[in-house]
C-alpha cells in the first residue's frame, strides 16, 4: 500500500506516533482528565488500564477529536491535531459497540472510509479484500452485519479502519460484549493483527488481563491521572503506587502501622497484630500507616513448619478451599483473625486439604511490597 | 480542504439547533397556537355593525340559555365516553387473544385483518353501515327472508346506529395500542401471577390490566377524541336526529355565518375535551407525554 | 388466558366464537359496499339484479360509471395532489423534529414536546375552525391595511392542505422519533471517525437507518391526508377533495358508483399497504 510507505518516509524524524502533553479535560467540577503527558513509539501496542470513570474514555474520545481538552496538545506524527476536525485526524477508531453500519454489507461498510478519503472506486475491490484476507474472512464482503458472529464483527471493525492505515488505531474497550473464550482468542488475534499491519494501537480497558497479554507498554490510569506507564512486567512485579499494586493482578492487601526500618526491610504490624517484614520502597518513617502487599502466588503453603529460614511464616487454619483448576487457592486464617488468600498448587501433596487443617504459610520480605496509605500516596509516583 | 477549529464546529452546531428549532415553532405558532388564541377572541366579540365588533360574552350566554346547545353538548359528551368505553370493553379481549393467545403467522394475519377496514376512509365505513342498515338494507332484508319481521325496519338514524358507527370507526385506535402494550408484558409474568395462587380473574386485575394502562389510556384518550369530534358518523348514521355537537359549530360556521358563535362553541368543545382528558390522566395516574407517544 | 395455562374447553370456545364474530363485525360492511359497486340496480340496495360493469365502465345517465365521471375523477386528483404535498411537508418537518427532540437539549424542551402533541388531542372540526377564523383574520388585516387579496387564505386548497400538515406532522414526528431513539448515535461518530463530515455521516448512516421509518410515517400521512374529512370540511373551497365530493354525493341520495370509488380506495390502500409491508422487511440477499 504505497499510501502507508509515503506517508511514514515523509516524517521519518519523528519516532513518536502519537504524543500527549499536559492533556486536561474538565466537565463542570469533575475533573476527567488531569494533566496527562505520554508519548507512543511507533508500531506498538499501548494500553491503557484503568477501573471505570477513570478517564479514559475520555483521554481516548479527545484523541480521535471528539471532545476538546480544556488544556495540553495532542501531536499526531509530530503535528498537533488540536485544531483538527474528527474526520481530518490520522486516527481511527474501533468503537466499544464496534458502531458498524447495519444498513450497508462488510464491503460497503469497509469502503466508507475509502470513499470519504476519495480513493478512486476501482481500487476498492483490491483493497477490501486484501484486508479482508489479513483479517482471515476472505470471501465476506457481500455478507450482512446482522449474519456476523460476534468474532467476526470485531474484524470487521477492525479491517474498515486499518484498511485506511491510521497513523494510531484507537480501540475502545472493544472486547467487552464477547463472551470469555472467544475474548481469550481475539486478544491473541489483534496482538498479531497489530504486529502484520505495524499500526500503532491505542486500546483502553478495565481488564488487566486484556492489557497484560497484548501490550508492549500499559499506562495505568486513576482519577484522570496516570499512575504508572511501564511494561506489563515491571507494573506486574514493580509497581509503584499503592493503586497499580492493588489494581494490576490479585493481591492480599493489610493495612498495618510501621515498627521499624532497616535497609530495605521494614517491619510491619498490621491492625490484626500480626508481625510481617517487607520490602520498601523508600525511607518509612515509624508508626506510618502503610498498607502492605502479597500476591497470592508468591506465598508458600505447607504442611508442616518450613525447613528453611524464611522472612514470614504464618501458622494458619485453613478455612475454604476454592477450586479453580491451575487458578485454585485457598482461604486461610491467622490466630489473630487476620484472612489470608493463598495460590494453591495443583499437586498430590494438597489435594487432602480441607478447612479446619492447620497449614503454614511462607514467603520472602522481598516478595510484598508496602506504600504509605492512601492519603499521601502520590509522591511515590515520582521516588 | 481547510481545517476547522473545534469552535468553529461548536457555532456551526448551535446555528444547526437553531435552524431546528425555527420550523417547528413556525408549525406550532402559526398553525396551532395563534389560531386558537385567535378563536378565543372572536369568540368573545359580538357584532353590533358591519365590520364593528364590541368585547362581549354574549355567544357564552347564548350556549346557557339555548337548552338545544347544551343539550346536544352534554349528549354528544355522554355518548362519546358511552362510545369509549364499549370500544374498549369490545377491543380488550380481541387485543389480548392476539397479543398473548396466538403466536407466530396467525397472529400477524390477524392483526393485518384488524388494520384493514382502517386503510380506507372513514366515509366508506360509515357508507357500508348505511347500506347494512337502512330500511332496504341488508339487515333489514335479512330479518324479512328469516320472517322475524313482515315489512321493511328502519335501522338507521337512530342512536344505536350512531353508537355502532361511532364504535365501529374507533376500533383501530384502541386495538394497536392495546395489542402493543399487552406483548410487551412478559408471558412469565402471567405464569407467575398463576404459579403463585392467583386465579384468572385475579391475574388479569392485579398484573394484565396494570401492564396494559397505558395502552389502555391512549387507546381511551384517542377514541374519546376522535368520537367527540367526529362529524361524519353521526350526520350520515342519525340524519337529523343525530344533535352532534360538531354539527352545530358547521351550521354556525358554515351555514348561518355566524363565526363568533362558532368560535364559542368550538372553544367550550375543546374545552370540554381537555378536561375529560385530563381528568382520566389524573384518574388512572398516567402521564400526558408517556400515554401518546 | 395463555396458552401456557389450561382452560376449561368451554372457555376456549366461546373466546374463539367471541372473536371470530368480532372479525365478521369488522369486515362485513366492506364486503357489503364492494359487492353492491356490481349490482345490477339504480340503488346500492336489495334485490340482488346480477352481475354488471356498468358502476364502473358506464357510459351515460343514467349509469354513468366512475371511470367516465369526471367530476369524481376530478376529486380524486385534487385528493391525490393535497396528499402528496401534504405528506412531503410532514416528513420534511417531522425530521427535523425528530432530530430536535431526540439529540438536542435546551430550556423548555419538555413544554415543547407536549405543545408538539397538541394537535392529537384537538378535535379535527376544531382544528379546521381555527384556522380557517385565523387565516381569514390574517387576510382581512392585509386587506385593510394595505389593500391586498390573498387569495390563499381564503377557503381552499392551500388552507386544506395546512391544516392536514398541523396535525399529520405530530404523527409523523412520532414515527420518526422513535426509530431515531433506536438508532446508536457512536455509528455517526464513527462515520466521521473514518472521514465524513456531519452532515455527510446523518445522510450516509442516519437517514439510511431511518428509511423503513420515513416510508412508514409517509404512508400513514398519505393515507390519512387522503382520508380526511373533519378538518378538510371546514377549510375546503370550491375544489372538492374526494372525501368532500362523496359525502355530498351521499347525502343527495347514493347511486352505486360511489361503492365502486370505495373499492378503488380499498384497492389501492391494499396496494400501498402490500408495498409498504414489502419495503419495511430487512432485504434478503
Amino acid at each position: 500500500m504505497s499510501d502507508h510507505a509515503s506517508a511514514s518516509s515523509a516524517d521519518a524524524g519523528v519516532q513518536e506516533d502519537l504524543a500527549c502533553t499536559l492533556l486536561s479535560k474538565h466537565f463542570g467540577d469533575f475533573t476527567a482528565v488531569d494533566g496527562v503527558s505520554f508519548s507512543i513509539p511507533r508500531g506498538s501496542f499501548f494500553s491503557i488500564l484503568g477501573p471505570s470513570g477513570c478517564g479514559k474514555t475520555t483521554l481516548l474520545r479527545m484523541l480521535a477529536g471528539f471532545q476538546q481538552p480544556d488544556s495540553g496538545d495532542i501531536l499526531i506524527k509530530g503535528q498537533s491535531v488540536l485544531n483538527t476536525p474528527p474526520n481530518k485526524r490520522p486516527v481511527n477508531m474501533v468503537f466499544q459497540h464496534l458502531a458498524l453500519f447495519p444498513t450497508m454489507s462488510v464491503a460497503e461498510n469497509i469502503a466508507y472510509g475509502l470513499k470519504r478519503k476519495g480513493v478512486p472506486k476501482r481500487e476498492h475491490a483490491t483493497l477490501i479484500d486484501e484486508v479482508l484476507a489479513k483479517v482471515h474472512l476472505p470471501g465476506y464482503g457481500d455478507k450482512r452485519i446482522d449474519q456476523l458472529s460476534g468474532g467476526q464483527k470485531q474484524r470487521v471493525a477492525i479491517a474498515r479502519c486499518l484498511v485506511l492505515n491510521p497513523a494510531v488505531l484507537l480501540l475502545d474497550e472493544p472486547l467487552g460484549a464477547l463472551d470469555l473464550k472467544l475474548r481469550e482468542q481475539m486478544k491473541i488475534e489483534l496482538k498479531r493483527l497489530q504486529r502484520e499491519f505495524n499500526t500503532t494501537f491505542v486500546y483502553i480497558t478495565h481488564d488487566q488481563s486484556e492489557a497484560l497479554v497484548m501490550s508492549d507498554q500499559v499506562a495505568v490510569m486513576n482519577k484522570g491521572q496516570f499512575e504508572q506507564v511501564g511494561t506489563p512486567q515491571e507494573l506486574y512485579y514493580q509497581p509503584k503506587t499503592a493503586f497499580v499494586a492493588g489494581f494490576v493482578g490479585d493481591s492480599n492487601q493489610y493495612a498495618g502501622k510501621v515498627q521499624s526500618q532497616s535497609g530495605d526491610a521494614v517491619t510491619i504490624v498490621t491492625e490484626q497484630g500480626v508481625r510481617l517484614l517487607s520490602h520498601a520502597n523508600q525511607p518509612l518513617l515509624a508508626g506510618a500507616p502503610v498498607t502492605l502487599f502479597v500476591r497470592p502466588e508468591v506465598m508458600q503453603i505447607s504442611t508442616s513448619r518450613p525447613a528453611t529460614e524464611q522472612d514470614n511464616c504464618l501458622a494458619v487454619t485453613v478455612s475454604r478451599v476454592l477450586f479453580d483448576g491451575a487458578q485454585s487457592r485457598v482461604q486461610v486464617e491467622t490466630a489473630e483473625g487476620a484472612e489470608l488468600t493463598v495460590a494453591l498448587p495443583q499437586t498430590a501433596d494438597f489435594q487432602a486439604l480441607e478447612p479446619g487443617r492447620s497449614v503454614h504459610v511462607s514467603w520472602q520480605a522481598s516478595q510484598c511490597l508496602c506504600f504509605v496509605a492512601p492519603a499521601d500516596t502520590k509522591p511515590l509516583g515520582t521516588q | 480542504m481547510s481545517k476547522t477549529s473545534g469552535n468553529f464546529n461548536r457555532t456551526q452546531y448551535r446555528l444547526g439547533f437553531w435552524l431546528l428549532l425555527a420550523p417547528i415553532v413556525l408549525w406550532l405558532s402559526l398553525l396551532i397556537i395563534l389560531p386558537h388564541i385567535d378563536m378565543v377572541l372572536v369568540s368573545l366579540r359580538e357584532r353590533i355593525a358591519s365590520r364593528e365588533y364590541a368585547f362581549s360574552f354574549g355567544n357564552y350566554t347564548a350556549f346557557f340559555t339555548e337548552p338545544l346547545y347544551w343539550n346536544t353538548f352534554v349528549r354528544t359528551a355522554v355518548m362519546s365516553i358511552v362510545a369509549t368505553v364499549m370500544t374498549l370493553i369490545i377491543a380488550f379481549p380481541v387485543s389480548f387473544y392476539i397479543a398473548k393467545v396466538l403466536t407466530g403467522r396467525p397472529r400477524i394475519a390477524l392483526f393485518i385483518l384488524c388494520l384493514l377496514p382502517f386503510w380506507v376512509s372513514e366515509l366508506v365505513r360509515t357508507y357500508g353501515w348505511m347500506i347494512l342498515l337502512r330500511e332496504t338494507g341488508l339487515i333489514s332484508g335479512a330479518l324479512q327472508w328469516f320472517g322475524l319481521a313482515d315489512q321493511p325496519v328502519e335501522m338507521l338514524y337512530n342512536d344505536v346506529a350512531i353508537m355502532v358507527g361511532l364504535i365501529y370507526t374507533s376500533m383501530l385506535f384502541m386495538v394497536v395500542p392495546l395489542v402493543t402494550t399487552l406483548d410487551s408484558l412478559d408471558n412469565s409474568l402471567i405464569e407467575a401471577g398463576y404459579d403463585l395462587g392467583g386465579s384468572s380473574f385475579h391475574v388479569m386485575r392485579s398484573i394484565v390490566i396494570p401492564h396494559a394502562m397505558p395502552g389502555i389510556m391512549s387507546g381511551c384518550i384517542v377514541v374519546f377524541m376522535l368520537t367527540l369530534g367526529n362529524y361524519l358518523t353521526p350526520t350520515l348514521l342519525g340524519g337529523k336526529s343525530s344533535l352532534w355537537f360538531t354539527e352545530q359549530i358547521y351550521t354556525q360556521f358554515i351555514t348561518r355565518f355566524n363565526w363568533e358563535q362558532g368560535a364559542a362553541f368550538g372553544i367550550l368543545l375543546l374545552i370540554l375535551s381537555s378536561l375529560i382528558v385530563w381528568l382520566g390522566l389524573k384518574i388512572t395516574r398516567q402521564s400526558f407525554t408517556r400515554v401518546m407517544s | 388466558m395463555i396458552p401456557s395455562i389450561p382452560s376449561s374447553r368451554f372457555f376456549r370456545v366461546s373466546y374463539l366464537s367471541y372473536v371470530t364474530l368480532f372479525f365478521i363485525f369488522l369486515i362485513t360492511p366492506l364486503v357489503v359496499v364492494a359487492a353492491f359497486s356490481f349490482n345490477d340496480a339504480l340503488f346500492p340496495s336489495l334485490p340482488w339484479n346480477g352481475f354488471t360493469w356498468d358502476w364502473y365502465l358506464g357510459k351515460g345517465d343514467p349509469r354513468l360509471g366512475l371511470f367516465h365521471d369526471n367530476a369524481l375523477l376530478d376529486s380524486i386528483g385534487v385528493s391525490v395532489q393535497v396528499a402528496i404535498v401534504t405528506t412531503m411537508a410532514s416528513l420534511a418537518l417531522a425530521t427535523c423534529n425528530a432530530f430536535l427532540f431526540e439529540r438536542e437539549q435546551f430550556p423548555g424542551k419538555n413544554f415543547l414536546y407536549v405543545l408538539m402533541l397538541m394537535p392529537l388531542v384537538i378535535p379535527g372540526v376544531i382544528l379546521g375552525v381555527s384556522i380557517l377564523v385565523f387565516s381569514s383574520t390574517v387576510a382581512n388585516w392585509f386587506e385593510v391595511q394595505f389593500g391586498i387579496e390573498i387569495e390563499a387564505l381564503r377557503p381552499g386548497l392551500v388552507l386544506v392542505t395546512l391544516g392536514q400538515f398541523a396535525f399529520l406532522t405530530t404523527i409523523a414526528t412520532l414515527v420518526i422519533s422513535a426509530r431515531l431513539r433506536k438508532f446508536d448515535i457512536t455509528q455517526e461518530e464513527a462515520a466521521m471517525n473514518l472521514g465524513a463530515s456531519r452532515l455527510t455521516a446523518i445522510a450516509t448512516v442516519t437517514l439510511p437507518f431511518l428509511k423503513p421509518a420515513l416510508f412508514g410515517a409517509g404512508v400513514v400521512a398519505f393515507l390519512m391526508s387522503f382520508e380526511n374529512f373533519n378538518t378538510t370540511l371546514m377549510l375546503v373551497g370550491s375544489d372538492a377533495p374526494l372525501t368532500i365530493a362523496m359525502f355530498d354525493r351521499l347525502r343527495e341520495g347514493s347511486t352505486p358508483v360511489l361503492n365502486a370509488v370505495s373499492v378503488l380506495l380499498m384497492v389501492g390502500s391494499a396496494c400501498l399497504a402490500l408495498v409498504s409491508l414489502f419495503v419495511q422487511r430487512p432485504a434478503k440477499p
